[in-house]
């Protein structure tokens, strides 16, 4: 047996269907790696490089030649703390030293003065000069001293790319060359030096190199990559990439139930065509060789047009996205894309097709007699039920590689696979035998909707999840995208106030407020290390969360508070209590994790030679990506009274209040004023990269959709022929021809999008709070847009339809 | 009149010199090989489709030239039809499938005159039950009622007992014509069962397209 043309007709939705799966599939993959990537070096540049290794002790020669034996490009710096001398007044500065390479990643920024313009700049500052922090703009063309050596000021350092994880701590900058760096005698031993070795380069060389440091990584060495640098940045790649994780799984499900549908429709066609030729003796296994061999064809074709047009698809994103990150997007270097691409065709088209091939294979001669005799069995039903399963699964699972996202939008599917088709014939019945008293109109057309033969109903349920899917892509990622954003409203602190001292705390927040100055709460610090946990020292603790060794060893701020700071939350134990003077700590989610600490646990902590014992009392969830103070460790003020304190506020300073602030500067001249306006950009822009990007997919989706539309359409098109050209037959007339068409598809329409909005509603609250642990708001905008673009589809359809139908001669009856 | 179609390999008759009358409460039984153009006739009587050359008129008026539409005016509420294959509609009950003529001509106690029609066809009991679970028998009973509810001047049936083994057939058959005998209906029925020839009042035959006899 041949496919011949009737044959590659009869299967071109499925075809189409299988293109645009491949298609997305590819398309996603190509964006996402590349989106990724983007994402990844944009993050690099807030490191200078994509991953740093730091000690306070220089290194060992060792690594910089293993870098670059793993084709690494490695460039050092070394920062430290020293004071200057500014009209006889010391003025404490972090000084960092640099070598050429720096930075791998990002670019310096510099300007000639405060308001002059700012340039990029590749290079660094020459020998025997310096370039420093706009806080320290007046000494530019004068000469400062440096340990034992004097500099030039030449530049206005505007912008550094890793300007340090722990934005609380910086004293203002000054940049030289490291080669200057012995000169200065600052670096003896016993001094306070930071170390960082910068690496950049191809992910695999990186991770490579990433598993030879660690093994050869020496005590008071730590790694630092985009996954532990800074919060912020973390939070919103990781929300980036579930946002685009969704989107691909959503608009992925449109696609696959673009198959099934198309795959249950060939089927059904394919039933009499098998009765007919195993009534002439062909046996079942040939038949199914048959249609094996059929299907590898449609999916080589398939997969073929779906990869050139998945390839095709993602240069228009490119072109677009180019023009918002100001760059070029990498190119993704390896062939994976293409080869999930063709293994996804070929699960979801084994999956969702071949069962029902099965079936139709099993189709009895007895039907070329007599329709309808292959009534499915149960235990067919169980195997296309569990092949569709496997098949999403094993997608989800290729594509996720994670298996309990993969499980949780499985779940989802199949909740709404299952429900609807229960809900919908329900709902149908209960309309139907709600009224006999008239049939005409609205009883003939649940008929309709209700007749086996035609499929109706799980058409219906196709179509309505193809509209779940668009609606949480839609609206619902809309909503979630939206109260994402609310973290980042427009007025959100884009200054910091630090080191404001202990007894100027109170008057600096009510200058602040005097002023007009939007700003937080001032915050009372205190420098502490975490030595003890339950008594036991840290370091004889092992623990599995490598990033608990960052914790440990360094120094971090804490704080009092008698409020729960905004955008906290407790999730164990309850806040502290303002009435127990008692040592009580309330601990960041993240850290508690990290140190494996639980509700109870003593924590020992040490500034200078006082020592702090206090329990566990509150574990708190914490917005790092908020841009306002957060904090690991929060406690009781009673806890904190006898250490020494310095004050932090976070403000949003606009263009009006910049005098304001200034004379605060000069009023209190110990503060440091710390511009994070550029950090903010860089999430916001990334937060922006993902809304575009998802609209994309929005396409992809919503021609899947017009496959599922069609093949609705298809399904049953010569039942309803049939059944019009009965009806004129019967003498109706056109225009109730037309109010059967259009009526039955406005129906279908506005069962579908009640229920899609329902359903889309529940599934969006399960994944903002389970997924993006965020507040989910129902929207009433989701059961208007689902109840409208439903209807109005689905009677243009029907529109569509009609129109053919009102053609249809009645003789068609006789004939058929 | 004649009927011919466009085909591929030019034009081809289906029908060729037609002429032939019916008259009020007649039952006349065409008959005729496979392909010969007997359902073809039936249709054009009906007014399902048009000539491609001469005059068919139905209860005196004119088809030819007349829209779809036109054509189903004068159809509507004289005319019924019974099919083969029965034609109901699947998902709809017995009940709902007879009052479905009813209401498209907007007969107000439709559902009165459904009972009724599904009384004489013997389906009382089967009034609620969806179509697809009544037998072969039972769903030609459902269709004849159908066809008798809106008390036609006209019946046309196309082989209403090819579907059905032959004492089924036989049942069909006395029903039909028990019916069409109580309601003076006259009746076109195209047929190539003997039974059915014998039935009634005059028997045409037909060849290639061409009326042999009647």
């Amino acid at each position: 047996m041949k496919l011949g043309r009737a044959t590659i007709h009869s299967y071109w939705l499925m075809f189409v269907a299988t293109v645009i799966t491949v298609a997305i599939v590819t398309s996603s993959q190509l964006i996402t790696d590349r989106i990724s990537l983007l994402l990844d070096r944009q993050a690099s540049e807030l490191l200078a490089g994509d991953m740093v290794v730091i000690s306070n002790r220089e290194f060992d020669p060792d690594y910089r030649d293993a870098a670059l034996q793993h084709g690494l490009q490695v460039s050092s710096s070394v920062s430290l703390r020293t004071a200057i001398f500014i009209d006889d007044d010391p003025q404490l500065v972090e000084l960092k030293a640099v070598d050429s390479a720096y930075p791998l990643r990002g670019q310096l920024e510099r300007a000639s003065e405060v308001t002059g313009d700012r340039t990029v700049t590749r290079e660094i500052p020459e020998r025997g000069r310096v370039w420093v922090d706009t806080k320290l703009a007046r000494l530019v063309g004068q000469s400062i001293d440096l340990g034992e050596a004097r500099f030039d000021t030449s530049w206005l350092l505007t912008f550094e790319p890793d300007r340090g994880g722990a934005i609380f701590n910086l004293a203002p900058r000054v940049l030289m060359n490291i080669e200057d760096l012995e000169a200065t005698g600052l670096v003896v031993p016993g001094s306070r030096v930071r170390y960082r070795l910068i690496f950049a380069g191809a992910q695999a060389d990186l991770n490579r190199f990433k598993v030879w440091l660690t093994t050869n990584l020496k005590s008071g060495e730590e790694i630092q990559d985009l996954e532990n640098a800074r919060p912020e940045m973390r939070e919103a790649l990781q929300r980036t990439r579930k946002f685009f994780a969704l989107a691909i799984v959503l608009t992925l499900i449109i696609a696959m139930a673009a198959i099934a549908i198309t795959a249950r429709y060939t089927a059904n066609r394919e039933a009499s065509k098998v009765a007919m030729l195993r009534a002439f003796g062909i046996s079942q296994a040939s038949l199914f060789h048959y249609y094996l061999r059929q299907l590898g064809g449609l999916w080589l074709a398939a997969t073929v047009t779906g990869i050139v047009l998945g390839w095709i698809t993602q240069f228009p994103l490119e072109w677009i996205l180019d023009g918002w990150f100001g760059k070029t997007m990498p190119q993704v270097q390896t062939l994976k894309p293409y080869f999930s691409a063709s293994l996804v065709g070929l699960l979801a088209l084994a999956g969702f097709s071949l069962p029902y091939l099965i079936n139709a294979t099993a189709t009895p001669p007895m039907q070329v007699l007599r329709t309808a005799v292959n009534r499915r069995s149960w235990l067919r039903g169980m195997l296309i039920t569990a092949s569709a399963i496997i098949a999403v699964f094993a997608v989800l699972v290729l594509l996720m590689q994670s298996s309990m996202l993969a499980v949780a939008t499985l779940a989802l599917v199949l909740v709404c696979a299952l429900i609807l088709p229960l809900i919908l014939g329900w709902m149908v019945k209960l309309l139907l035998f709600s009224s006999q008293r008239r049939f005409w109109l609205r009883q003939y057309l649940l008929s309709r909707l209700q007749a086996s033969s035609r499929g109706a109903i799980y058409v219906m349920s196709g179509f309505s999840l193809v509209l779940i899917a668009i609606l949480l892509i839609a609206v619902v990622k809309d909503e979630l995208l939206g109260s994402w954003q609310q973290q980042l409203p427009d007025n959100i602190p884009n200054y910091f106030l630090i080191n404001i001292r202990s007894d100027d705390i109170a008057e600096v927040g009510a200058y602040m407020r005097q002023h007009g100055i939007d700003s937080s709460t001032p915050y009372a610090l205190a420098r502490v290390r975490l030595s003890k946990i339950n008594s036991i020292d840290v370091d004889k603790i092992s623990f599995t969360d490598p990033r608990a060794g960052h914790l440990v060893r360094h120094n971090f701020n804490v704080t009092h508070a008698r409020e729960l700071p905004d955008q906290n939350e407790i999730v164990a134990g309850s806040w502290l209590d303002a009435d127990n003077p008692r040592a009580q700590l309330s601990v960041e989610e993240g850290m508690a994790n990290r140190l494996e600490l639980k509700l109870g646990d003593v924590l020992t902590l040490t500034s200078g030679s006082k020592t702090l014992h206090a329990p566990v009392t509150s574990i708190r969830s914490v917005v790092w990506e908020n841009f306002k103070p957060n904090f690991y460790l929060i406690a009781n003020p009673e806890l904190l009274a006898d250490l020494p304190q310095t004050g932090l506020l976070s403000a949003y300073v606009d263009a009006e209040n910049k005098i304001e602030l200034k004379q605060l500067l000069k009023r209190f001249p110990s503060i440091t004023l710390l511009d994070i306006t550029e950090l903010m950009a860089r999430v916001r822009n990334i937060v922006d990269k993902a809304s575009i990007a998802l609209q994309f997919f929005f396409v992809f989706a919503l021609a899947s959709a017009l496959i599922v539309l069609l093949a609705a359409i298809q399904t049953g098109r010569h039942e309803r022929e049939i059944e019009s050209s009965l009806l004129r037959a019967l003498s109706a007339h056109t225009n109730q021809l037309y109010r059967v068409h259009v009526l039955e598809f406005t129906l279908m329409g506005a069962l579908i999008g009640f229920f899609s909005a329902g359903l889309a509603t529940v599934a969006g609250w399960a994944i903002s709070v389970y997924f993006f642990k965020i507040d989910f708001h129902p929207s009433l905008t989701v059961w208007i847009y689902s109840l409208m673009s439903s209807s109005l589809v689905l009677t243009i359809a029907g529109t569509l339809v009609s129109r053919r139908v009102y053609n249809i001669s009645p003789m068609k009856i006789l004939r058929s | 009149m004649g009927k011919s179609v466009d085909t591929p390999d030019g034009k081809l008759d289906i029908l060729k010199n037609i002429s032939l009358d019916v008259k009020y409460q007649e039952a006349v039984v065409i008959k005729g090989a496979s392909g010969s153009g007997k359902t073809t006739l039936l249709g054009l009587m009906a007014g399902l489709d048009q000539a491609s050359s001469g005059d068919v008129f139905l209860f005196g008026e004119n088809l030819t030239g007349k829209s779809e539409e036109q054509r189903s005016s004068i159809r509507a509420g004289r005319v019924g039809f019974v099919f083969q294959s029965f034609h109901l509609v699947q998902g709809a009950n017995a009940l709902q499938n007879v009052m479905l003529p009813l209401e498209l001509a907007g007969i107000a106690d439709a559902q009165q005159l459904a009972v009724t029609s599904l009384n004489q066809v013997g389906l009382e009991n089967k009034t609620s039950t969806l179509v697809e679970h009544l037998s072969g028998g039972e769903q030609q009973r459902v269709a004849i009622a159908r066809a008798f509810a809106v008390k036609p001047t006209v019946l046309f049936a196309d082989e209403p007992t090819g579907n059905l083994d032959a004492a089924t057939g036989r049942q069909i058959a006395d029903l039909m014509f028990h019916l069409r005998d109580q309601s003076g209906t006259t009746l076109v029925l195209v047929t190539h069962e003997g039974e059915l020839l014998e039935r009634g009042d005059r028997q045409i035959l037909i060849e290639s397209g061409r009326l042999l006899s009647g």
